[in-house]
């Protein structure tokens, strides 16, 4: 009895955290002339896309093959975000020439929707899809936008703070928030009157840089200036936050997955961290080589993808 | 064969294009510069946006600015390198800036326009 239970208690301590073992990482390195990858999306049928942004390419990495290619987005291109969009396409907010483009998955074709020329360079940044079918979009240089592409109707905004809007996304009951980085804030966006109504995170000058929303609608928040990741609660105006572990942690990009852990990048300890919001722990996959740079994650059921930016490799997180 | 009349579009375009080696142009300059508004300012006072303010950077050891933490990639192009922002290194930046300083924050991937870095300097030089 008593070998029984010293033999329990070994195999307790030596056991790995239950939270560690459940997640495998896997590294894809990405061809030479088409790096950088800043954003990346994963579609249905495991397809990752991402963009290329110093070639001015869309890549699309096959993860059974390990194989990727790249679509030349023409010239002055310098995508910035990428997402799947309702139709199975990827949608990018293409920076370098100031305007919405839409891959053909099939045929690769690009087709552009440029923003109205009157509003000049906006650097655009990041879109998200509303549940009616309208892609809406942050420009850094202080404004936010929609495209409808059933009409090709496009709105712009002037944001409410000015310069600094930067991730955005969709919850699941529909309503869009985008992050404003400059501007230290959070807004909600009224999908009718396109007016944004800044929400205010309790940290000051916090440097709210990517929106992402739990199961629950409840938007969670990285902080870049602050090295925080907050939350907020639309149903009770109330936050919470919490300071990533580390001496001086720099939270870049958030990301919720279908358990809802909340993965943030943290460019001071070159790690993708993963937080339970149940437990209010924090676990760190730090990444083999100096310099990761993850400037955006996303994912799909079982899947966090997350680009490396400063070392050419997309990596995957699966989660079992 | 193109009448005197047929001439007159390309006599036009010849007296309008600009001349090689044109004289700076620090408004187009500031034009230029939306492309680095968002994180950038040469305003006075203007301190928390994500870049640091470019007033006053010529000059500047790279990564030096009081109050701004730069990116451990800026820091050592400062320090290690010896990095000092010159026009001429301004522009060997702008035109290459992460292969200039791989691995830093700035996502900016620069001006491979020669006039469009030299208006934006001229601009940023008159904040000076």
């Amino acid at each position: 009895m008593r070998r029984w239970l010293l033999t329990l208690v070994v195999a307790l301590i030596l056991a790995p955290p239950v939270a560690r073992a459940q997640v495998t990482v896997q590294v894809y390195a990405l061809p030479g002339g088409g790096g950088s990858p800043h954003d990346v999306a994963v579609g249905a049928d495991g397809t990752a896309w991402y963009t290329a942004q110093r070639s001015g390419q869309l890549g699309r990495l096959d993860p059974g093959t390990g194989k990727a290619d790249l679509i030349p987005l023409g010239p002055g291109a310098a995508p910035h975000g990428v997402i799947i969009g309702p139709d199975g396409a990827p949608w990018i907010t293409e920076s370098g020439t100031n305007a919405i483009v839409r891959v053909d998955p099939q045929t690769r074709g690009v087709r552009r929707w440029p923003l109205p020329e009157a509003r000049g360079y906006v650097n655009l940044n990041t879109p998200t899809f509303d549940r009616r079918g309208r892609i809406w979009f942050t420009g850094q240089n202080g404004v936010y936008g929609r495209l409808d592409p059933k009409t090709g109707d496009m709105q712009v905004w002037d944001a409410p703070r000015g310069r600094g809007p930067y991730g955005i996304a969709t919850t699941p009951d529909g309503a869009v928030y985008y992050a404003s980085l400059a501007g230290s804030h959070i807004a909600r966006v009224d999908l009718d009157t396109g007016v944004a109504t800044v929400i205010e995170p309790p940290t000051k000058n916090q440097g709210a840089r990517r929106v992402w929303s739990d199961s629950h609608g409840r938007v969670w928040v990285s902080e870049w200036n602050s090295g925080n990741v907050s939350r907020f609660d639309p149903r009770t105006g109330g936050w919470r936050t919490w300071k990533l572990p580390g001496e001086r942690p720099r939270a870049y990009a958030v990301y919720v997955d279908d358990r809802d852990m909340v993965w943030v990048s943290d460019w001071g300890a070159n790690a993708m961290v993963r937080f339970d919001p149940q437990t209010e722990k924090f676990e760190a996959f730090p990444s083999d080589r100096p310099g990761a740079n993850v400037r955006q994650i996303l994912g799909r059921p079982g899947e966090v993808w997350a680009p490396e930016s400063g070392t050419d490799r997309l990596v995957v997180y699966r989660v079992k | 064969m193109t009448g005197p009349a047929g001439l007159l579009p390309v006599v036009l375009a010849l007296l309008l294009a600009p001349l090689p080696g044109a004289r700076p142009d620090p408004l187009r300059g500031e034009r230029v510069f939306q492309r680095c508004y968002a994180c950038h300012s040469v305003i006075a006072g203007e301190d928390t946006l994500p870049g640091p303010n470019l007033r006053g950077v010529l000059g500047r050891r790279a990564g030096t600015m009081p109050g701004f933490e730069f990116s451990p990639a800026m820091l050592e192009a400062g320090t290690a390198r010896g990095l000092v922002w010159t026009r001429r290194t301004l522009d060997a930046f702008l035109a290459d800036s992460q292969g200039m300083v791989p691995g830093m924050t700035m996502t900016m991937l620069g001006l491979p326009d020669a006039d469009d870095r030299r208006d934006v300097i001229d601009y940023i030089e008159q904040a000076n």
